[in-house]
């Protein structure tokens, strides 16, 4: 049999070790997109906004690469700038949330008793809210646009990071290493910030990163329900909701671009977070 | 032909550079034989130990060959391995508690290969079971069947691991260091078990262990192992009377004993540095009535510590032996103010620190008076932190030296430790255990403590680098002038060190007095159940022979 000369040609551990290829693809991903988003004004084809009524739901050709939707603006110029949003809100929201998740998380699994109780019951509360309808809810009480969903989420994804950092603490806290450091006279608070914190902080990194992708979803949701980002500024999800009619008379391109850049991100994200927390459990195993 | 006939047994692993864990291993264990290999950490004892089972790791390479009863382990079908492994050997391993399924009971454990595999009715394999429960000694085996493995202590549950590894009746039993996570009077029960099943069934008995002592007290021939060879082979007593192997010199050597007549290092241990003992002057550690209650939920306060006195003289050192759950770690945490006492009082140079320090200055005040090193290198320093910023942290916590004398500092703590420049900078996953253990005395002597508690501080340690580290902490201690409270299970450790030891049982001192005295003469019967329990090399029929 020839079909696997190469594999059985190559010993396992000569192959390199971040050989995953899906891991280096779904990074290649997320760089490419941070890249058009981030040079969108210099790269894009066209002005995202450029209505040209002669030329509407056009099949990709070599002027328009990804076609045209229904008021002839160019699909590809739209992606990138509406890569902008679409990957601005998440980060917002993956920084805020990792931030203050990590602060209430430490809370409660360094110091435990009545301040972790409270903290813990809190979390679940904000877990039996749907992240969407929190958003749903802050978008109704401070209006439509950007803000108001990021802050809904942020506090919606709190709890997530916040258990994981709590839960870390608390197994960390037990350790006797951190018992050699209450001996040696270090402050509490010294070693729960300046020590615990920075071990648990590569799990804690592989948590964000995966939400990044379920926040990404989740934004892209809001705005396809029309309470994100407002027209005509682009972005993916107002894309999908704008190409509903292109659909229905069958011209499916307009929606199923952005549809897809929204799957691959998310998968990507879910990759390379998965990817970061072996590592780092590999790692951490003696 | 022998039972088991190991001939030049080689393993690589297709690790980067090659990786050769063993290197030509011969040696053969007959019907009715004990025989023991002993090493230390990574020389290959247990790889040894498991190639007889045709346990292999993933992706090795062997040569040469393992007869088993004429089957040769490393090349049969995994179906004939897995029919040896059912009639012919069996393994006990080190942590009986993690070889059992702790969701299932101990008379699931003991009759699912019988009634699975050899198609018995539930009520004969229970009667097996009850059988072999009785003959590993327990005490009530009736009901232990019905228990889950959390019910039984470590000793209790390594019977019936042997139950479980005697139910095939197998020709050769492999032990994998089968006492070494118990205690000393356990450690007794157990090898008396062993050595009656083995003498009952005439079974061929292969016996691992990194205990000179133990295996000599146990087998009829040693194999001495080190980095993948086999270094030295004999009768027991020979080997541990009369060494060729340079190695086995220096393992015999490092080897903690009690002789049965007073040696020279307890002599010497008591001539040097001894202030004169009773009260004459002020205590540096005193310890007046300290107890200590752990509330159990449902259940009676265990009483941890239980009215301890004690009082050490400066530049004095003191053993508090026990066995696990005598409360000596318990009161070593008392001593350093992890925990505070429920009643009594600790005293460190005459002040009290029972209760809470009010202030950072009063808490670095405790810290610079007694500090501690912990049982297990591994653990005990931070992964993260490389062990030259370590030490540093704890010198800018209780120093005023900054920068480059804070960083000379650092250097000559760890020379004085017998690290280097180039250990500074590494982190503890890259060190060995001696090394770590040595990071963690020099972080501890950073603080210039008065009085150091060392708790257990040598256990996980290689016997020959335990022997490096006491003769460190000995020579320190002299140096210093610091006190010592030595934390141990083990007799014969402390007596390298302490000229003093009280022994606790449940809690309480039992029995304190000079080491030395307290070995000869032991007043408590539990002082001389600990003594006895040691064990000893035998004469075996070698030896007789000779």
């Amino acid at each position: 049999m020839t079909t696997f000369p190469l594999t059985r040609a190559v010993p396992r551990h000569f192959r390199p070790r971040s050989g995953n290829p899906l891991f280096t693809a779904a990074i290649i991903l997320a760089m490419v997109m941070v890249i058009a988003a981030a040079a969108a004004t210099l790269i894009a084809p066209y002005d995202p906004d450029f209505v040209d009524l002669g030329n509407v739901l056009s099949a990709p050709s070599p002027a328009h690469w990804l076609g045209t939707d229904a008021v002839g603006r160019d699909t590809l110029s739209r992606m990138m700038f509406g890569a902008r949003t679409a990957l601005l809100g998440p980060l917002l929201v993956v920084l805020l949330s990792t931030a203050l998740g990590i602060g209430f998380g430490l809370l409660a699994g360094w110091f435990g008793g009545w301040i972790d109780a409270v903290l813990c019951r809190v979390f679940d509360l904000l877990f039996a809210f749907p992240a969407l309808l929190l958003a749903i809810l802050a978008v109704a009480i401070f209006g439509k646009g950007l803000t108001a969903p990021v802050a809904a989420m942020t506090i919606a994804y709190i709890p997530y990071v916040a258990r994981l950092v709590r839960s870390l603490v608390v197994s960390e806290r037990g350790r006797p290493y951190v018992t050699a450091y209450r001996v040696q006279g270090f402050a509490g608070c010294w070693i729960a910030v300046k020590r615990v914190l920075p071990n648990v902080m590569p799990t804690v990194g592989a948590q964000s990163t995966l939400n990044f992708g379920y926040v990404l979803a989740d934004l892209a949701s809001l705005s396809f329900l029309g309470l994100g980002v407002q027209p005509p500024a682009a972005d993916w999800g107002a894309m999908i909701n704008d190409s509903r009619g292109a659909l229905m008379s069958g011209q499916s391109l307009p929606a199923l671009v952005p549809a897809i850049a929204v799957v691959l991100v998310v998968i990507a994200m879910n990759i390379i977070g998965e990817n970061l927390s072996d590592r780092i459990g590999g790692r951490r195993q003696p | 032909m022998s039972l088991l006939e190991i001939s030049g047994l080689t393993l690589d692993l297709p690790s980067e550079p090659s990786c050769r864990l063993l290197d030509g291993i011969s040696l053969n264990v007959g019907a009715g034989e004990t025989v023991g290999i002993v090493g230390e950490s990574g020389s290959g004892k247990s790889l040894t130990a498991r190639t007889v089972l045709g346990l292999l790791p993933g992706g090795a390479r062997t040569s040469g060959s393992v007869l088993l009863d004429g089957t040769d382990m490393l090349r049969c079908p995994p179906s004939v391995a897995l029919d040896r492994r059912r009639d012919t050997v069996s393994m006990i391993f080190q942590d009986p508690r993690s070889g059992m399924n702790p969701v299932r009971r101990i008379g699931d454990f003991l009759t699912e290969s019988l009634r699975l595999c050899e198609g018995w009715s539930k009520a004969d394999a229970d009667e097996r079971a009850l059988e072999l429960l009785r003959s590993v000694g327990l005490p009530r085996p009736e009901s232990h069947l019905s228990q889950y493995p959390h019910e039984l202590s470590g000793g209790m549950l390594q019977r019936v691991m042997i139950a479980g590894a005697l139910t095939a009746a197998p020709a050769l039993l492999v032990c994998d260091e089968p006492t070494a996570a118990l205690d000393v009077t356990t450690q007794a029960e157990i090898i008396n078990v062993l050595r009656k099943q083995q003498e009952t069934r005439g079974m061929g008995m292969l016996f691992i262990t990194h205990d000179l002592n133990l295996a000599a007290a146990l087998c009829d021939r040693v194999y001495v192992i080190h980095s993948g060879r086999i270094v030295e082979y004999g009768s027991a007593l020979s080997i541990f009377t009369s060494p060729r192997a340079d190695y086995t010199k220096r393992l015999v050597a490092a080897t903690p004993t009690i002789p049965s007549v007073s040696g020279r290092r307890s002599s010497a241990a008591a001539s040097h540095g001894r202030a004169p003992s009773a009260g004459s002057a002020e205590p540096a550690l005193e310890a007046r009535g300290v107890s200590k209650c752990y509330a159990i939920r449902g259940g009676a306060d265990i009483r941890a510590v239980d009215d301890v006195s004690f009082r050490v003289p400066p530049g004095g050192a003191l053993a508090l032996v026990g066995e696990s759950g005598s409360g000596k770690s318990t009161l070593a945490r008392m001593l350093v103010g992890l925990e505070r006492p429920d009643s009594g009082d600790i005293l460190v140079d005459g002040v009290s620190r029972s209760t809470r320090p009010r202030s950072r200055a009063e808490r670095l005040k405790r810290a610079r008076a007694v500090q501690i090193v912990f049982q297990d290198p591994y653990l005990s320093l931070d992964p993260r932190i490389p062990a030259g910023a370590a030490i540093e942290d704890a010198l800018r916590l209780h120093s005023t030296l900054r920068g480059v004398e804070a960083r000379a500092r650092v250097l000559t703590l760890l020379d004085r430790v017998g690290l280097t420049e180039k250990h500074s900078q590494s982190k503890p996953r890259t060190l060995s255990g001696g090394q770590r253990q040595r990071v963690a005395i020099a972080r501890a002597l950073a603080a210039a403590p008065g009085v150091l508690v060392l708790d257990e501080s040598t256990s996980a340690l290689d016997v020959s680098v335990q022997a490096q580290v006491l003769d460190l902490i000995d020579e320190i201690r002299r140096e210093r002038g610091l006190t010592l409270v030595f934390v141990s299970h083990d007799l014969a450790v402390v007596r390298r060190v302490c000229e003093t030891t009280a022994v606790m049982k449940q809690g309480a001192v039992v029995e304190s007095g000079a080491t030395a005295g307290l070995l000869e003469h032991p007043g408590h019967p539990y002082t001389q159940l600990l003594i006895d329990s040691i064990p000893k090399p035998r004469r075996s029929l070698h030896a007789i022979s000779q």
